[in-house]
């Protein structure tokens, strides 16, 4: 040590010492066509002093005459120049290729794409730009291979999950970790979009392995903007669109609904019913969103900054329905010195929604549902301006679920970090960040005391639930970057700290005397009022050792060690190593001379991930929870009493992810087709799970780590310029992905997910199978004697009424294959983007039909059951009406329908005013465009849309084994959207 | 320039410093939840988990009812009703091992074991001054109790099970699937821990309100009496002990008049040793509600239990006015009785021994041990031993309270049998009579002849009770999460 100090005192004493007789040296830097190149760095070489050129490529700097400069820019071979005393430097920087020089965010650091041996995909600015949205699921979809976005509805607040590689856990969290700015953030609803400048999605072990217990289900890096240039950049956008549903689904109108009710004995004075009300108009109507950003960025003298503000407001298709966030965003950078630079990134969310009921049936409350088996001969409102209701049953219309209560939620944010990054040597760099994410989100409702009959039963209602959550990360990092010859070293090490508390707060309160007060004050009875808190803490070490030689070899080991308080001392801290190799065999002589082959890689790696993604409710499971209330009385008075809850176990630890991927990646016609292959396993075991044990331990279940799935999978991306020319340009980009999911081993558990009203659960877990399976009866038709559904039994044989063990398993929804394929068109100013996105293979259970074809009650029912049964010997595919029994309408084959689908996701046409006019509006570019979103779909499927998820939001287990399943769900929508971006 | 250094290398140390031992940070407890080693550390605590540890009697399913079912329902006292399947096997002998309610009072039991044993191992280490040796001992007795009353449940009704009396903290399967132990086995962990308890319980804690709730050495001493006599080496000469250290206890065991032990104006009474505490609210039985006749609960389905025709012929035979109305009460029901009506709206008995009802809730209790059975044993014990008249002595103090005239049974046997009748007519619907066919080894006399005739299909109803279903199945459920277990012989 004290020899480098030494040396490092020496080489600074000589950079002092060559200060005394500096030179100015000035130029301009320009491409090949000519044109001059702004935001050009140009640096000293060995050195720390640099600047970069002006909006005309220009540069002044202060230098040796013996130096050298390196002048480097995104997109172009960097070049180095010796000034050997010149005092003018003109430049010409030539292209690269620019996807092996773009600099990809990785974890906890940043690397050349081409020297990548993991699984990592980028999406860029040019894809992010594509699609104005509200959302970064939304961003996501289709982009990229491996990567399915999981849309539970079209709700404008639903949330969008993703799965990296296919579903790793069962009753632990499938989403991958997001990592915004190097902080990790739980919920990504209230990032703003235009913020985002890259996104990353770290997708195999070896690239996620420094999230170690966090990285199992992958890991998707976002990176927002920062200043680049050195004249002050204002960016101005804002658009405008409407929304509506695909379609409309056909429901018997008013006189066949009252031919249906008397066929099914139920009689009444029709005379009063004689409303004939469309309740899909009722409910639906043209959503409306609009969304307005304003940045300002700029880089001068060694300060970078960006802020940005913006507001966005969606109306859902679906009447009461909204979303509105207002965001404020500041990203500073500080070069203090030449060896210290301090930043910080921050952001503040006021994020507000209004979700409406959906995913359940009339009896629940649901929208949909309502709106589809509500009778036409009601209208909307009794006389005496109550919710009408169903003649034969006290289920109100859909407008009562709609606008009966108030439902505002509130969730307001502040997540960035702060950090400060010490440069000991050019080669050795300190980093220490501390980031924050605080989220306070309050939910209220109130149900009117008078409108709707559940409200009249309990004077109304109001809730007020609040739940903060506050976290906080601590990173500290070495690295260490040295080349010796043809040795390329990078190395990395350091500690993260991190704490996670919640905290939540409920009261309920019933008995108002009027609407005036909606606040749970006014409530005379307080129905219940809790207070939960729980917290967290993690602790990591982390290393990383990049090699190669001659960028031809390519080796990374990473190493994460966590420990979490929420295991037990024995098995707090997991350990999660990876390692990968790259061979660029186009850097090999044998290869260097086939012009045809620009770059060739292959790539292979292997790396351990883990999962800490269990419930709040499983946190410090380990010890063994006491619960309170069992009581008993002794001497007349109430004894308060407690009892062991959960069994005891030391050995809970968080699961674990073996992955194995190989890769290769192409890239050949002089740049213009690259071409991507990526081959993956991943073994999850130990999965946490809720397990029996024999009640003669006093318990019923423990947690337990038991149980393995597979996912195995392949991908591919292809990305061609077909077309490169002065005026015209046409780029493709294609990507498709094939995942296999396998649940390998459960030890006699199954689990049966999503119950669908009076039929049972409609999804299995079981060993051998893919996750959520659909699960029960094979339909076989309608008995032309009896008019009843017929099943098939385990014995072959067509029942009407089969046994719960003839239920077998009658559908998949995990997709054979999902795609997405983006084509652009550029001819002068204009540019056409149509991006085709699709799903093939998988199947939908389509409850909504048996809420609409099941006869079973006095809901209105979809046309379909014009054709059921009626008289002996008639042949149909529909059965008889039955009331009260569900057997004619059993989970089966008969609702079980293709959920292939291909859609123009989005079709996008721009137009970038010519720079004469934008410069007569003294703005430097402006462009404007018009985006369809959902404009046509390709499918088979009946229901309102393919993209359909019930039982998927919110965090429950039901998550990873529950998608597929339509049951009422809000549709997605078909967007048109009008925009406009601006800039000087 | 070294001092720049200096300060570099300053600052950074002083930025990792949050990173530099974090230890301490990871030892976090949940803030809303307590756990096993916060739960138990303080004298207050202590009785926490001994108030949980009694709430299996008032909290369980088992306790609550499904013990009549067990006893009376399977024996000749009563038959089943309401709409369940499951229930009706233990009426028609029928039972199967996947049967719901045998699964679940298998379930309620072992859970009550799990908080006695919690009570048993956490107990004794607590530290705090507060917490006296005395009591410490005492709440330690009284767990103990809990844990023999519950595996004499157990062991009546399966014969030999696992024999688990420390909680268990781990799920390895090594150290959860436990074989059953021998029946043999399961009734000296009983005694020995009755006799523990009957070693540090006092005879009162004061009032009749706290002596009737808790466990107290006459409660323990009751109970080796019942143990001593069920067990298949029976010990008379222990039951006899054990009897009079109760009969004579100076806690002041006395029968009060027959009516105010079910009337619930006389709760916590002289004769009653160990009872299940209700306010009716916050703890409230709610079996009543399923029993009682429409008069009083209001509802107009088919009630869960109906007195026998045997159990009313039985009555009637001894002329027991007294004890029959305290038993059942005969009301028009709005369904069809199998047994005693075919036709709607027929007069039938209804269960009346737990009879408040408000708001769907009751006070009403059953006793856990009370002093008319004790005094009973007491007399089945003094004539196994060949004192039949002494015997009769003990029988005539119970014939004498029901308004009835001396016992007519002069030998030995012809005693036994007397003693046996008058059990059940005492007893009946407290969850005894099974045992004590069992006891008497007449399980299988007594059923296979039994004149029970549906009278909606006009069909004899034939038991074909055996000697193998004396004991119930081993639940399905529990054999597939324990392969260590076999199921008893005839399931």
């Amino acid at each position: 040590m004290q020899k480098r100090i030494t040396l490092f005192c020496t080489f600074l004493l000589a950079s002092v010492f060559a200060y005394g007789q500096n030179i100015i040296v000035k130029g301009t830097v320009k491409d090949q066509k000519g044109e001059t190149l702004p935001g050009v760095s140009v640096r000293v070489k060995d050195s720390d002093a640099g600047v970069a050129t002006d909006v005309n490529g220009a540069f002044s700097i202060n230098t040796a005459p013996n130096s050298t400069l390196i002048f480097s820019y995104i997109g172009f071979a960097t070049k180095e120049q010796a000034v050997s005393g010149q005092t003018v430097m003109n430049i010409v920087l030539a292209e690269g290729n620019k996807a092996l020089n773009e600099v990809v965010v990785v974890g906890y650091g940043t690397q050349r794409k081409g020297d990548i041996t993991g699984a990592v995909s980028v999406i860029g600015k040019k894809d992010l730009d594509q699609r104005p949205n509200t959302q970064i699921g939304n961003l996501i979809e289709g982009k990229t291979a491996g990567v399915q976005v999981v849309s539970p509805s079209g709700s404008p607040s639903a949330t969008l999950s993703i799965k990296i590689r296919g579903t790793n856990s069962i009753n632990a969290g499938s989403s991958p970790l997001y990592v915004i700015d190097g902080v990790p953030a739980q919920d990504t609803r209230s990032l703003n979009p235009a913020d985002i400048e890259s996104i990353s999605v770290l997708k195999d072990a070896s690239s996620a392995a420094i999230y170690g217990a966090q990285g199992a289900n992958g890991v998707v890096l976002i990176t927002t903007k920062r200043g680049t240039t050195a004249k002050p950049k204002v960016e101005l956008s804002a658009y405008y669109g409407v929304a509506s549903v695909r379609k409309k689904l056909d429901v018997l109108n008013a006189d066949q609904y009252r031919q249906l009710a008397t066929d099914l004995g139920y009689s009444t004075d029709w005379t009063k019913y004689n409303a004939n009300t469309d309740w899909q108009d009722e409910i639906f109507r043209t959503g409306a969103s609009q969304n307005y950003q304003l940045a300002v960025s700029g880089k001068n003298e060694g300060t970078s900054y960006y802020i940005s503000g913006g507001f966005a407001k969606q109306l859902g298709v679906i009447e009461s329905s909204e979303m509105a966030r207002a965001n404020f965003k500041v990203n500073l950078d500080q070069k203090v010195n030449n060896w210290l630079t301090i930043g910080t990134n921050v952001a503040y969310t006021r994020y507000n929604d209004v979700s409406i009921t959906d995913d359940t049936n009339v009896n629940g409350g649901g929208v949909l549902l309502g709106a589809l088996t509500t009778p036409p001969n009601i209208g909307i409102f009794n006389a005496d301006g109550t919710y009408a209701s169903n003649p034969f049953q006290q289920w109100e219309n859909p407008l009562a679920s709609l606008y009966g209560s108030t439902r505002p939620y509130k969730n307001q944010r502040l997540l960035g970090n702060a950090y400060g990054e010490i440069k000991f040597t050019p080669d050795l760099k300190f980093r220490s960040s501390l980031g924050i994410d605080y989220i306070n989100a309050v939910s209220d409702y109130f149900l009117d005391p008078y409108l709707t009959s559940y409200g009249r039963q309990n004077n109304g209602i109001a809730r007020n639930e609040t739940n903060l959550t506050n976290y906080w990360i601590s990173d500290n990092t070495l690295t260490y970057a040295k080349k010796i010859g043809k040795n390329n070293f990078n190395i990395l090490g350091g500690f993260v700290a991190q704490k996670y508390r919640y905290e939540n707060t409920y009261i309920q309160t019933t008995g108002f005397s009027g609407n005036t007060i909606p606040t749970t004050n006014a409530g005379s009875v307080i129905g219940s009022a809790y207070n939960n808190k729980s917290e967290k803490f993690n602790n990591s070490i982390i290393g990383r050792v990049n090699y190669d030689y001659a960028g031809k070899y390519l080796f990374t080991a990473n190493f994460r060690a966590d420990a979490s308080s929420v295991f037990g001392p024995n098995t707090r801290w997991g350990y999660f190593p990876s390692f990968s190799a790259g061979w660029r065999l186009s850097e090999e002589s044998f290869l260097k001379d086939v012009t045809v082959i620009n770059d060739l890689k292959l790539r292979a790696g292997y790396g351990i991930v883990g999962n800490d993604q269990i419930s709040n409710s499983n946190y410090y499971s380990y010890l063994g929870g006491v619960s309170s209330g069992s009581n008993y009385i002794i001497g007349g008075n109430i004894q308060p009493g407690n009892y062991p809850s959960s069994i005891e176990n030391r050995n809970l630890k968080w699961e674990e992810t073996k992955q194995t991927n190989i890769g290769i990646d192409l890239t050949i016609l002089n740049n213009r087709l690259t071409f991507s292959a990526d081959a993956y396993i991943k073994d999850t075991k130990d999965l946490l799970q809720t397990y029996p044990v024999p009640r003669s331990t006093g318990f019923d279940f423990a947690l337990k780590n038991i149980g393995t799935l597979r996912n195995k999978g392949l991908e591919f991306l292809v990305s061609s310029k077909n077309i490169v020319q002065k005026d015209f340009q046409w780029n493709t980009d294609f990507n498709i992905s094939f995942n296999r999911n396998e649940v390998t081993a459960l030890y006699g558990q199954q689990y049966f997910l999503n119950t669908i009203s009076g039929r049972s659960e409609a999804s299995l877990v079981t060993e051998g199978q893919p996750m959520g399976v659909f699960y029960g009866y094979i339909y076989e038709g309608v008995d032309p004697q009896t008019g009843n559904a017929l099943y098939l039994t385990k014995s072959g044989e067509k029942s009407s009424s089969p046994s719960a063990d003839d239920r077998t398993i009658i559908g998949n929804p995990n997709p054979d294959f999902i795609y997405g394929l983006t084509n652009t068109f550029s001819y002068k100013d204009f540019s056409f983007t149509l991006f085709l996105q699709g799903s093939q293979g998988n199947d939908i259970f389509n409850a909504t039909r048996i809420e609409t074809e099941g006869m079973t009650g006095p809901q209105n029912q979809s046309t379909a059951i014009l054709s059921r049964w009626t008289t002996p010997g008639q042949v149909t595919n529909i059965p008889k009406a039955s009331v009260n029994n569900t057997d004619n309408s059993r989970i089966s084959t008969r609702f079980v329908e293709n959920g292939s689908y291909l859609r123009v996701k989005t079709a996008t046409l721009s137009y970038n005013l010519p720079k004469t006019i934008a410069s007569k509006l003294r703005l430097a570019n402006i462009r404007v465009y018009a985006t369809g979103e959902n404009l046509f779909t390709f499918t088979k499927y009946s229901g309102f849309d393919p993209e359909v998820n019930a039982f998927t939001s919110g965090n429950s287990a039901n998550t990873n084994g529950g998608f597929g399943i339509d049951y009422g769900t809000y549709p997605q929508t078909r967007n048109l959207i009008f925009g406009l971006n601006a800039s000087f | 320039m070294t001092t720049k250094y200096i300060f570099r290398y300053a600052l950074a140390a002083s930025l990792a410093v949050g990173a530099a031992s974090c230890k301490k940070s990871l030892d976090l407890q949940p803030i809303s939840d307590a756990t096993v080693n916060n739960s138990y550390n303080t004298a207050s605590q202590a009785e926490a988990a001994l108030a949980g540890a009694y709430n299996t009697f008032v909290g369980s399913d088992y306790y609550i009812w499904d013990n009549i079912y067990t006893s009376d329902v399977r024996s000749d006292n009563h038959y089943a009703g309401g709409d369940n399947p499951d229930f009706f096997q233990y009426d028609n002998l029928t039972l199967t091992a996947t049967n719901s309610k045998v699964y679940g009072d298998w379930s309620n039991l072992y859970n009550g074991i799990l908080k006695a044993n919690t009570v048993i191992q956490r107990v004794p280490l607590i530290t705090d001054p507060s917490l006296a040796a005395d009591r410490k001992a005492e709440i330690v007795g009284e767990a103990k109790f809990l844990r023999a009353y519950h595996y004499f449940q157990l062991v009546k009704n399966w014969g030999g099970v696992p024999l688990v009396t420390v909680p268990v903290t781990t799920t390895d399967p090594a150290d959860i699937n436990i074989p059953r132990a021998s029946v043999a086995d399961v009734y000296t962990q009983i005694i020995t821990d009755l006799t523990d308890a009957a070693g540090v319980l006092p005879d009162s804690y004061g009032d009749a309100s706290v002596n009737k709730a808790r466990a107290t050495k006459g409660a323990a001493n009751a109970l080796l009496a019942k143990v001593y006599a069920q067990k298949p080496d029976r010990d008379y000469n222990k039951v006899l002990t054990y009897a009079d250290a109760v009969i004579s206890s100076p806690a002041g065991y006395a029968l009060v008049k027959y009516s105010d032990l079910f009337d619930d104006n006389h709760y916590n009474n002289s004769e009653s040793i160990l009872e299940a505490q209700f306010n009716g609210t916050t703890i409230g039985n709610w079996s009543p509600s399923l029993l009682l006749p429409p008069s009083i609960t209001s509802t107009t389905w088919r009630k869960f239990i109906t007195p026998s025709k045997d159990l009313a012929n039985a009555f009637d035979s001894e002329g027991d006015v007294v004890r029959k109305n305290q038993t059942m009460l005969f009301e028009q029901a709005p369904w069809v009785d199998e047994y005693w009506s075919a036709t709607i709206n027929g007069v039938v008995p209804f269960p009346y021994k737990q009879r408040n009802l408000v708001n769907g809730n009751s006070t009403s209790r059953q006793y856990m041990l009370r002093l008319a059975d004790i005094i009973l044993l007491k007399a089945e014990a003094l004539n196994a031993l060949g004192r039949t008249g002494e015997a009769a002595t003990e029988v005539n103090k119970i014939r004498t309270r029901a308004g009835l005239g001396n016992t007519p049974a002069a030998s030995q046997a012809a005693m036994a049998l007397a003693i046996e009748k008058e059990r059940r007519l005492e007893l009946a619907q407290e969850g005894q009579r099974w045992d004590d066919l069992v006891r008497y080894g007449r399980a299988e006399t007594v059923m296979n002849a039994l004149n029970e005739t549906n009278l909606v299909t006009g069909q004899k109803v034939n038991y074909n009770m055996t000697v193998q279903k004396e004991l119930l199945p081993i639940p399905q459920t529990e054999l597939n999460r324990n392969p260590a277990l076999t199921q008893n012989p005839g399931y």
